[in-house]
C-alpha cells in the first residue's frame, strides 16, 4: 500500500514536470512577444527592450527553461510579469485558490448528498418511471454547458425572482451569510452539472450491489431494508462514485471557467484566463500546476479511499 | 489464399448482421428517437440558416432591446438584430465546427491509440505519460490556453473569420486526442494477444496491415461509441470557447457568442437575448447526448 502511494507520488512529479514543460513550450513556441503584449502596442521600443532584459527574455532558451524548472522545484515562481510587485503565489494564485475552493466546496456540499440519494432511489425503483426520470434529468443536467446553466439560473432566480445575486462579486469584508448569498448561484450551476455524473455512477453501483449474492443473503438472514442499504449497498456502491466525485473535484477547481465567467467570480480559472491573455508565464505556470496537483491529489485520494472501503481493491494496489 | 478470403468475407458478413441488429434495437428506443428529432431540428436550421429566417441574422433591422412581441417572437438584441433569426442561424457554425472537430479528434486518437497499444515499448510509455499529463487539466482550460496564446501572436491572431473556425476545429480535435487515444489503446491491448492477430503475424503480415485490416474492424464498436459521445462534448467545448471569446468570432450568430454578448444586458433586466440561445444550446446537447447514450447502451449490451 505504501509502496503504491510512493509510486503514484513519483509519477505525479513526472506529470508536473511534463505539464510545466508543455506550458513553457506553448508560451515559447507560439509566436508572439510577451514583453510587447505586456507593455501595449503604443509603448516605445526602448521600453519594451528594457522589459525583455528585465524579464530575462533575452537569455538563451535553455537558461529560461532552467529558470522555470528551478521555479517548479523550489515552488517559487517569483513575481508576476504583468504586475511586477505582485508575488505569484501569495498575491494571485493563493487568494484565487481560496475563492475557488469555497465555490467548489459549496457545490459539492449541495450536489453530493442529493445525487447519491437520487442514484440509490433510481436503483431501487429500477425501470420504473421514477428511475427513467432520474436518469433523464441526470443526462440532461450533465450535458448542458455550465455557462448555459448559469445564465438560465441568473434569468430565473436572479432576475425574475430576485432570490439570488446574478453577479458573484462579493463586497469586501462581507459576512459569511452575505458571501453564501453571492456564491449560491455559481455553486448551484456547478451542482446541477455534476448532479448527473454522480447520480449515474451511484445508480449503476447500487443496482449492481442490489443484484449481488451478499445482498440477497443479508436480506434472507433478516436484516431490515435500512440495514441492508447502509451496510451492504451503500458501502459497495460508493466506491465507483467516489472515484467519479474526486475526478470532478479536480474539474470543479479548473473546469468551471464558464461559471466563473458568467457570474464574474474571480477564481483560479479567471486568473489563468488573464495570465494567458497577458502571456504572464510565471502566473500561468503556477496556476496550471496548482490545478493539476489538485486533480492528481484527488484521484490518488480516491484510489486510496476505495482500497479502504473495499479490501479486494487493496490486493490490486499491492501488486501494482 | 481462397480460404483466407472466405473467412475474411465471413467476418465481414457477421459484422454487417451485427450492425443491422444494433440498428433495429436503436430504432426501438424512445430516447434515441427523441434525441434524433431534437438534433435533426437543429441540423435543418443549420443547413437552411438565413434562407428561412424572417430577418437578417447578422445585421440590425429594427430598434434595439425590443421585448418579445409579434413580428419579433424572441425580441431584439442590443443593436436591434432579431433574436429569433439569430437563434435559427446560430446553429450553423457550431454544427459545422463541433462534429468536424469530433471526427478529426477520433481519427487522431485512434491512430495514436493503435500505435501505442500495438507497438507498446518506449513509445507507448512516453505517449502515455503525455496523455496522463494532459488529462490532469480540464479540456476547456487547455483549449483556452492555446487559443489565447495564439490570439496574442501577430501571425495567428491576424487570421480571418473562416480560418478561425478551422483553427478551432484543430484545437478541439487536439484536445480530444488524448482521451480517445486512451480508450483505443486499451481496446487494442485487449485484442492484440488474440489468436487472429497471432495468425496474421505468422502469415507474415506487416504491422500496419494488422492494425488497419485486422484489429481496427474489431474495435469499431468502442470507436463509434467514442465518436457519438465526443460530438456531444465537442458542442459543449466549442460553445464554451465561443462564450469565452476565443472560439467562433463575431459577427456569427453563434449561441455561445450570443450569450456572452447578452450578459451585460441581462444585468439590466433584458433576459431574452441570453435565454433563447441558452435554451438552443441546451436542447441541442440534450438531443445529441440522448442519441449517444442510446448508441452506447446498444453497443455495450
Amino acid at each position: 500500500m505504501l509502496r503504491y502511494i510512493a509510486k503514484r507520488l513519483l509519477l505525479s512529479l513526472v506529470t508536473l514536470w511534463l505539464l510545466t514543460t508543455i506550458v513553457f513550450l506553448m508560451v515559447k513556441l507560439l509566436p508572439g512577444d510577451p514583453a510587447r503584449s505586456l507593455s501595449g502596442n503604443t509603448a516605445p521600443e526602448s521600453a519594451v527592450e528594457a522589459l525583455r532584459i528585465k524579464l530575462g527574455l533575452k537569455d538563451s532558451f535553455f537558461a529560461q527553461y532552467w529558470r522555470v524548472l528551478k521555479g517548479l522545484v523550489t515552488l517559487n515562481f517569483g513575481h508576476s510579469w504583468k504586475n511586477q510587485r505582485t508575488e505569484v503565489w501569495s498575491g494571485l494564485v493563493a487568494p484565487a485558490l481560496f475563492r475557488s475552493s469555497k465555490l467548489a466546496g459549496l457545490a459539492m456540499f449541495i450536489t453530493a448528498p442529493l445525487a447519491i440519494m437520487a442514484g440509490v432511489i433510481a436503483a431501487r425503483k429500477r425501470d420504473t418511471l421514477i428511475d427513467r426520470g432520474i436518469v433523464m434529468v441526470g443526462l440532461a443536467t450533465s450535458s448542458i454547458p455550465e455557462f448555459v446553466t448559469g445564465a438560465l439560473l441568473a434569468v430565473a432566480f436572479g432576475l425574475n425572482l430576485h432570490w439570488l445575486k446574478p453577479i458573484a462579486t462579493i463586497p469586501r469584508g462581507a459576512s459569511v451569510i452575505t458571501q453564501l448569498h453571492y456564491l449560491l448561484l455559481p455553486a448551484l450551476a456547478m451542482a446541477i452539472v455534476y448532479f448527473g455524473y454522480i447520480a449515474r455512477m451511484m445508480r449503476s453501483g447500487a443496482a449492481k450491489a442490489l443484484e449481488s449474492d451478499y445482498v440477497r443473503t443479508a436480506t434472507m438472514k433478516g436484516l431490515t431494508d435500512g440495514q441492508v442499504m447502509r451496510k451492504h449497498v451503500l458501502r459497495n456502491a460508493l466506491a465507483p462514485t467516489i472515484t467519479v466525485m474526486s475526478v470532478q473535484i479536480g474539474y470543479l477547481f479548473g473546469g468551471i471557467i464558464g461559471v466563473e465567467a458568467v457570474t464574474n467570480y474571480q477564481g483560479l480559472s479567471t486568473v489563468i484566463l488573464n495570465a494567458a491573455t497577458n502571456k504572464d508565464l510565471p502566473v500561468l505556470q503556477y496556476a496550471v500546476i496548482v490545478i493539476a496537483t489538485i486533480y492528481m491529489a484527488a484521484t490518488l485520494l480516491a484510489d486510496v479511499s476505495i482500497a479502504w472501503l473495499n479490501p479486494r481493491a487493496r490486493l490490486d494496489l499491492d501488486s501494482a | 489464399m481462397t480460404a483466407a478470403v472466405d473467412t475474411l468475407s465471413a467476418a465481414t458478413r457477421e459484422r454487417r448482421t451485427a450492425r443491422r441488429e444494433n440498428w433495429h434495437l436503436l430504432r426501438r428506443r424512445p430516447s434515441f428517437i427523441i434525441g434524433s428529432l431534437m438534433s435533426l431540428f437543429w441540423i435543418v436550421c443549420a443547413v437552411l440558416g438565413d434562407r428561412i429566417t424572417p430577418y437578417n441574422p447578422i445585421s440590425y433591422t429594427t430598434k434595439p432591446k425590443l421585448s418579445p412581441r409579434s413580428g419579433h417572437w424572441f425580441g431584439t438584441d442590443k443593436i436591434g438584430r432579431d433574436v429569433f433569426s439569430r437563434v435559427i442561424a446560430g446553429a450553423r457554425d457550431v454544427l459545422l465546427v463541433a462534429p468536424a472537430a469530433a471526427v478529426l479528434g477520433v481519427v487522431f486518437g485512434t491512430v495514436l491509440g493503435m500505435i501505442m497499444g500495438y507497438r507498446r515499448g518506449w513509445i507507448d510509455l512516453l505517449l502515455s505519460r503525455v496523455v496522463e499529463a494532459l488529462l490532469a487539466l480540464p479540456v476547456i482550460l487547455i483549449g483556452l490556453l492555446i487559443l489565447t496564446l495564439a490570439d496574442s501572436s501577430p501571425f495567428l491572431g491576424a487570421i480571418t473569420f473562416h480560418s478561425r473556425k478551422v483553427l478551432v476545429i484543430y484545437v478541439v480535435a487536439l484536445l480530444f486526442t488524448p482521451i480517445v487515444a486512451r480508450t483505443v489503446r486499451s481496446a487494442v491491448i485487449g485484442e492484440r494477444e488474440l489468436d487472429y492477430v497471432t495468425s496474421a503475424k505468422l502469415r507474415g503480415e506487416s504491422g500496419a496491415f494488422i492494425m488497419t485490416r485486422e484489429i481496427l474492424p474489431n474495435i469499431m464498436g468502442p470507436i463509434v461509441v467514442e465518436l457519438t459521445v465526443r460530438i456531444g462534448y465537442a458542442i459543449f467545448t466549442v460553445s464554451t470557447l465561443s462564450f469565452l471569446g476565443v472560439g467562433i468570432q463575431r459577427p456569427s450568430p453563434d449561441w455561445g457568442l450570443a450569450i456572452s454578448e447578452g450578459r451585460d444586458l441581462l444585468r439590466a433586466g433584458f433576459w431574452w437575448p441570453t435565454t433563447f440561445p441558452a435554451l438552443a444550446i441546451a436542447t441541442l446537447v440534450i438531443g445529441v447526448n440522448l442519441m449517444a447514450d442510446a448508441i452506447q447502451s446498444v453497443y455495450d449490451r
